[in-house]
Order: C-alpha cells, then structure tokens, then sequence
C-alpha cells in the first residue's frame, strides 16, 4: 500500500487555494469572460464600453426578474427538486397583485398580496411534493398549466375596472402612488457618476438575504443536507418532508417579489406571454451559478452572477447586430459550455488515475504463470 | 484443475486497506463455501472477481488463461456469474424476457423470435427441473423462484463458475433443499459454485471446500470433510484480543430504557431494560433484528407492538426529533449511506443533529461551534486537519468519530451504536470501544449492535442474542464467549451434531 500523504507545502496550499477558489468560484470567471466578450462586441461596433451597458444588463428582465425567481428556484434545487411553476406563478401573483392594487391603490397591500399570494401557490406545490409523495417534475409541470390558466381565464371574468384591459392586467394609473411604483419598476439611483437600477438594488437585498439564509442559518443546513443524502439527514433528526416543503414556499415568495418587479417594471402582466419560458431561464441562471442539479452542492451567491451571464449573453447577441431569433442558440451553446466543464472534468481525472493505476500494476506482476498444481491447502 | 486461482490479492479503499495477499482457489465442479464476518472482506473480494471494483496488486487466472483487467463484462463473457444478494432482475418483465435480456434471438429485420425464446426458457426449466412460467411477470415470482431464475439465467449462456451471495436468506427449507439438488447435479455436470453464507449448518451440507476470511486475511483453507463447525467458527472470530484489556466492571445506576414485549418489522417480543453507566451489546448475523430493533427504538421504523420507556416515562409519537427530545441517540449502521452528508464540511455534519433540538435560535453562532467541536474533536482524538474541510476528506474510522461527535453533541443519555466499527481499520476500532466504556463511566446508557463478538468481550455487561428477530440467549459479562456466541447467533448449537 503507498503511502501518499505529503505534507502540505507552502506552494501546495496556494496551488490547493486555488483549485478550491476555482471549483467553487467558478460562477464568477464565467461572469467575467461573458462580461469581456461583451465590451469586445460593444467596441468593434464602434461604441466605448461604459457602465451604462453593465446598468442596462443589471435591470434587464432576465437579471433582475428571473434572478430573483432563480434565488428560490436554487433552494429547491439543492434540496434535489425543481420546481416548473415559476413562469405561471409569475403570472397569476402578478395578476393577482394589479387587482389588489386596482380595487385598493395600496402599495402596502399590494407587496403583501404578491408575497402572500406567492406562498399559497409554493405551499400547494410543497404539499404535493411532502405530502402527496408526488414527483416534483409532474407536480409543478401540472401547477404550470393550471396558474397560467386560472389567470388567462379570469381576465376576460373579472371587471375591467380592476384588469384595466380586456387582455391584460394593466396598473390603474389614476392612483396618486403611480408614479412611485414606476419610478421603483424603471428608474435608477445616481451615485457619484455610475447610475444603479432600483430592481437590481431590490435584486442584491434579496441575494444577500438569501446568501445569509443559505450559510448562516440552521435552515440553511438542512436544506443542503436533505439535498446532499437525504436519509442520513433523516436520520439527524432533520424533518424532511417539511424542508421539502418549505423551499417550494419560500421558492413562492420570491416569484411573488420577482411578480410586482414585473408588472412595476412593464405597467402590466399579460396572462398570454408574460413569464414564458422563465422557469427555463431561472434553471439555466441556476445552473450557471455553478449549483449543481443533483442537489447538495453549489452557492446561492452564484446565482446572482448566474442571471446576470445569462441576461448578458442576451446583450452580447443585441449589441453584435445578429438576428434576435439566434439568441436561444447562444444561450443554449453557453450553457453546455459551462456544464460540460463541470461535468467532465471529474470523468477525465478519474479515467487517468485508473490508466495510471493498470499501468502500475501490469508493471509489477509481468511474466507471471498460473501454478495449477497448487493444493487448496496452506 | 484449478478453474480460478486468484493469488495476492489486496485491496484498499482510499486508507483502509481490506484485503492482505489473499489467496484463493476454486477447483472445476466444486462448491467452495467462502466464509467470514461482515467486514472480513468476501464481498470486496468477490466483486474484484466480477469486474465490480479494480483490484490494487494480485493476479487472477480464470480456466488457465490470465486475467489482466476484469470488467463486469468481460468477466461474464468468460462464463463467471455474480448472483447478487439483491438481484438484479426486472420485475416490470416477464421471465423470459429477463432470460433474453440485452441478448434477445431476433430474426433478420430486427423483429423478437417470441416464441422461440419462450420454448428455450421452458426446455432449460424442465432440464433443471423448475417449475416457472416463462411468460410469467418476473413482480410476480416469489423470492426462491426469482434466485432459481438467476441461476437459470446463468445457466442458459454457459456459465462455468457461479458466485451465489448468500443464496437462501429469502428461502424455506423445502426451497433450500430444491435449491442445493439443483446444485450439487450442476456440479456433478462440471459447473464451479462459490458459496457464500453464514448458516454454517448449510455449508456442512452442501460444500465440497472452503476458504475462512477475518479481517482480509485468509485464515484458513481446507475441506469441508476434514473440520467441524466449532473449528470453522474459531477462525472466523479469531482469538481472543487479550493483549489490552480495557473492561472494567461500573456502578450502575437507575433504569434508563426498558423495552417491554416490543414488536416491530423484524423482531418480535423483545424485552430488556437498560440502566445507566450500563452497555449492552446486541448481536447475531444481518438481518436478526437487533440493527431493527435500534431503528424502531429510534423512531425510523414503526412500533408494532409492545411499548418503550425512557427514564420511566412512556414514548409516544413516531419522530425522530421527539425520540431525540427524550435523550435517544443513534449512531446508523452503513456510514456511507446513513451517516455522510458528502457535500458538507466536517463542523457542519457534527453540529447538524444538535441544530434540530436547538431550531429556535435559527443563527449559527460559527465560533461557539467551533470551540464546542475542538472540544470534541480533542475528547474522540479526532485527526482532522480544518473543520471545514469537507466530511470525505477523512478516513473511514475518523469520519465516525465525527458522527459520536454529531450525537455527544446533543447531550443524548442513551446511545444507540449499530456496528460502530464497520469499515473502520483496527486501531480505531480499539479506539472507539474505549471511547464507549469512557461514556458509559460518565453514565449514559450504551447499547451497541455488533457482529465483532472478540470487541463485545471488551466493553460489554450483557450480550443479547438474537437469531432471526427473536432474543435467544442472554450472557453477563464473564459468560461471553466468543464460540458460544457464534453457535447461538448462527443456530449451529441446534445442528452442531455432525462436527
């Protein structure tokens, strides 16, 4: 038996820095290769790269609406779930909170409306999940169709008074506070030259609380040992059933925040397109945030620079000039890029160390012959 | 002639070596009985056979020819068969289905020769005289049917040596019976058998030859015909570790836990009491019980019947958290399964149990953590370099020790240890009983399941027997002897006559 364990050298603990910083950082690198690419784009198209560009990415759809979603939707993926329903919950949240906003002119109960709405709709797919025992792929692909649904059909139900259109759900600007909401939907905070989204500060309150929630919180733990083997957590006294619930509330929650960032954002939220396609993109920000999809493993703060790689390839396709139906190509390529890293790197230090391993032993036992008249006895 | 002659084999996992230079032998149309405790290393050694796991240094020659690299596949190309304890059988298909799998007779376009398949699988049935319908759904077969089918299914593409893995666990004795004719005419055909079992009584019936593993050694080789079951068992457990004695007799307290005509999956009627400053040892083969009993004390597995008192006070509900409340502990048997959260660090797997009883302040207090664990760490002389160095980093008999952290670390009265030393390299597992008598002088309550009867002699007050899930024998301390117990616990008391 070798005898491999060296003591660590002052050059093998950097050398060990930083292949930690770059197995658990990675998010990060990605970020910034994006990033770079896209002042690449924006100059040779004859524009000086400047942080206006960085703003418009900071508030695009994309970073701040599904980042927020993604932050919920990285909870129940290290719990080793997913959760399909973000799009439509989106939606209905954020139908539910034009009413509410409509019938009242409250900010106050409008914010409340979308959070507390968002956690009936994760505690219906939670308690399904737990309860029900149900697959959380087919509880949330089902939950997916009925939200949408729900709201697609009260829309042409309930009083146009309160939908503001025949269509859509659409804010009643005749309130006093409207201008305020817009103001937090579009408008940006000037400090010192730079000028800063109000969603993307909303964004960073809300990575940051999570980042907290997911590290430094009891909570936190389980989430990521129910994840990482769900029986051994079991067996600590972890309830798990009630973990799996609560990241599908909580996952609930910040879909009903990201909801009024939306109708804020866009003055409205139309049942037929609005949140398409989103539960995808808060998987792939997922994703790119380097957690990983088997649950147990990866940080919430990378999801934050997961949704803003995402939203900048969307950028770098504009700002190159190419058709704009091209832009899921690039995403798509992106994504497999950045797995496929994840993915293999461990296949192919596996494959080396068993070369290494057969090549070690047909050394040491060459030009040996069988002894068949070898009794059985010692 | 030798069909398998397998020489020097080692085998370690990351640090903990299982298997020193074995060798092993099997002759053509023989049964080879391969014998030893849990963790002796038949298992490990069988899957190296099979291409499971690769082997570190030995050679293999199978039917003459040299084995360079064994892979699952190439091994069953050469005609060796792994019957796996659980078998690997489909049971959404039918039986000839499973016979054929992944080598179906198709004609020329690619279309299933259905009925030719089916007439094979019922001509190989009434050869070997078993009677199932090859068109049966393989959900629907009972277990001695589903292992007579593997064996069958083996048989059908020419396999020359089978490795049975415990084969009649799951069988009657008419099936057993049913079983070994099946065998000893294949043997008489040329076909090789590895048998491995506990039931020594089996062995003296159906092997030819046999092969003794303790803790990765061979201990012994010989025939079937020349030993006795009280000599096979003595190599098995070894002699006595007399060299550091480390048992002291303790005043014992109050009652702690008392168990009274308790049910449960796998064990029936059980009842002691436990008192503190007490350990008990609970032993006998896999699946007797006691490992049942410690989860439905618990509260992973239901109570069927009977009732459970802590501190005199009845337990009610079935959550592990409230069993936990009420001072229970449980180490888990299976550390890789039960125990490992392999994506956290070694502070966050020993404080996570503690956090379940402590969910009001939701806050981790990272520096009382730390100073709460280095306090442990240095008490279990845990050899671990960062405590947020992940869990995987340590070796198997340190990650345990972790895991009495994560328990002590709840200040629980009662301890629950299911095979602590599973996979656990010999000094630590001296280590860990000493730790287990330190508690027991601090009072709290220890029962331990175990299989390592030569360990139970050094930390234990009382031994349980238990032989399939019902308490046979009870022993005091000076009462325990290794022999005897593994009479009790392999039933060979009632069928030693022909040693």
């Amino acid at each position: 038996m070798e005898e491999n364990k060296k003591k660590p050298t002052e050059q093998g603990s950097i050398t060990r820095f930083i292949a930690r910083s770059w197995r658990e950082y990675s998010f990060v690198l990605v970020f910034i290769v994006i990033l770079i690419i896209y002042s690449i784009v924006v100059t040779s198209r004859g524009y000086s790269f400047s942080w206006d560009y960085v703003a418009t990415v900071l508030s695009s759809t994309t970073g701040a609406v599904v980042g927020i979603i993604a932050l919920g939707m990285s909870l129940v993926i290290i719990t080793g779930q997913i959760d399909l329903s973000v799009g439509s919950m989106l939606v209905i949240v954020g139908s539910f909170s034009v009413i509410i906003y409509n019938m009242t002119g409250s900010i106050v109960l409008t914010i409340v409306a979308a959070i507390l709405g968002g956690a009936i709709c994760g505690a219906i797919n939670g308690a399904l999940v737990g309860l029900g025992k149900m697959p959380p792929f087919i509880v949330t692909l089902s939950t997916m169709l009925i939200f949408r649904s729900i709201a697609e059909y009260f829309v042409t139900i309930i009083n146009i008074q309160y939908t503001g259109s025949s269509y859509k759900y659409q804010l009643n600007d005749t309130y006093g506070n409207y201008l305020l909401l817009r103001e937090i939907g579009s408008g940006k905070l000037s400090l010192g030259g730079i000028t800063i989204p109000y969603v993307t500060i909303i964004f960073v309150v809300f990575v940051a609380i999570m980042v907290y929630i997911s590290t430094s919180t009891k909570y936190g733990k389980k989430v990521y040992a129910v994840g990482s083997n769900e029986r051994a957590a079991k067996l600590t006294g972890i309830n798990v059933d009630l973990v799996k619930m609560s990241v599908f509330i909580i996952c609930g929650m910040l879909t009903g925040v990201a909801s009024l960032i939306q109708v804020w954002k866009n003055i409205s939220i139309t049942p037929a397109s609005s949140g398409m396609s989103y539960e995808m993109y808060a998987i792939a920000a997922v994703v790119l945030g380097g957690v990983s999809m088997a649950g147990g493993r990866g940080k919430v703060v990378g999801i934050f620079f997961g949704a803003l790689s995402y939203s900048t390839v969307d950028k770098i396709i504009s700002a190159s000039g190419l058709d704009i139906y091209i832009q899921g190509t690039f995403q798509g390529i992106v994504l497999i890029l950045v797995v496929l890293v994840q993915t293999l790197s461990p296949v192919i230090s596996e494959k080396l160390r068993t070369r290494r391993q057969i090549a070690l032993n047909e050394r040491l036992t060459i030009s040996e012959s069988p002894s068949d008249t070898k009794d059985p006895e010692n | 002639m030798n069909i398998l002659e397998m020489r020097s084999i080692s085998k370690s996992y990351y640090t903990n070596q299982v298997l020193f230079d074995v060798n092993f032998t099997v002759q053509q149309g023989e049964i080879h009985a391969l014998l030893g405790e849990n963790g002796a290393g038949k298992t490990t050694l069988m899957n190296i056979l099979a291409g499971v796991v690769p082997l570190d240094l030995g050679r293999i020659w199978f039917d003459g020819d040299r084995i360079t690299s064994p892979t699952i596949t190439s091994m069953e190309k050469l005609g060796i068969t792994f019957v796996h304890q659980e078998l690997n059988l489909i049971n959404d298909l039918r039986v000839y289905e499973n016979i054929f799998l992944n080598r179906e007779v198709t004609n020329r376009i690619g279309t299933l020769k259905k009925e030719f398949m089916i007439e094979e699988s019922s001509k190989l049935f009434d050869m070997l005289g078993v009677e199932i319908d090859p068109t049966a759904l393989v959900g629907h077969l009972t277990a001695a049917e589903k292992q007579l089918l593997e064996i069958c299914k083996a048989l059908y593409f020419n396999s020359k040596l089978f490795i049975l893995d415990e084969p009649t666990t799951a069988l009657s004795n008419d099936e057993i019976d049913h079983l070994f004719s099946i065998l000893i005419n294949l043997k008489t055909e040329g076909k090789s058998f590895i048998f491995i079992s506990h039931k020594i009584p089996e062995v003296f019936q159906i092997a030819d030859t046999y092969t003794v593993l303790r803790n990765g050694y061979v201990t012994a080789n010989g025939r079937i015909a020349d030993t006795n079951p009280s000599e096979i068992t003595r190599f098995m457990v070894g002699e006595t570790l007399s060299s550091n004695k480390v048992y002291t007799p303790r005043d014992l307290g109050s009652t702690a836990l008392e168990l009274n005509n308790l049910s449960g999956i796998g064990f029936n009627n059980v009842s002691f009491t436990a008192k503190k400053g007490e350990i008990i040892a609970l032993t006998g083969l896999t699946g007797c019980g006691a490992s049942e009993l410690l989860q439905c004390v618990f509260g992973v597995a239901p109570i069927y019947g009977g009732s459970i008192k802590v501190n005199n006070k009845h337990i009610r509900g079935r959550k592990i958290s409230r069993r936990m409340r009420s001072g229970i502990a449980m180490l888990p048997s299976n550390r890789q399964e039960n125990s490992v959260i392999p994506d956290l660090t070694i502070l966050e797997n020993e404080y996570l149990a503690e956090h379940v009883l402590s969910n009001n302040i939701q806050h981790i207090f990272k520096d009382r953590e730390i100073k709460k664990y280095e306090r442990l760490k240095e008490v279990l002389n845990i050899k671990a370099e960062k405590p947020d160095d992940l869990i995987t980093s340590l070796s198997g008999g340190n990650q345990q020790k972790v895991f009495i952290a994560r328990w002590l670390n709840t200040n629980a009265d009662i301890l629950l240890f299911d095979n602590p030393t599973q996979g656990v390299d010999v000094g630590a597992k001296a280590e860990i009983y000493k730790l287990i008598l330190s508690f027991a002088e601090a009072g709290k309550t220890i029962i331990i399941n175990t299989l390592e009867i030569p360990e139970i002699k050094e930390v234990a007050d009382r031994c349980i027997v238990f032989y399939e899930g019902q308490q046979i024998a009870d022993f005091q301390h000076d009462a325990i002897d290794e022999h005897t117990i593994m009479q009790y616990s392999t039933n060979a008391i009632n069928t030693s006559g022909r040693g």
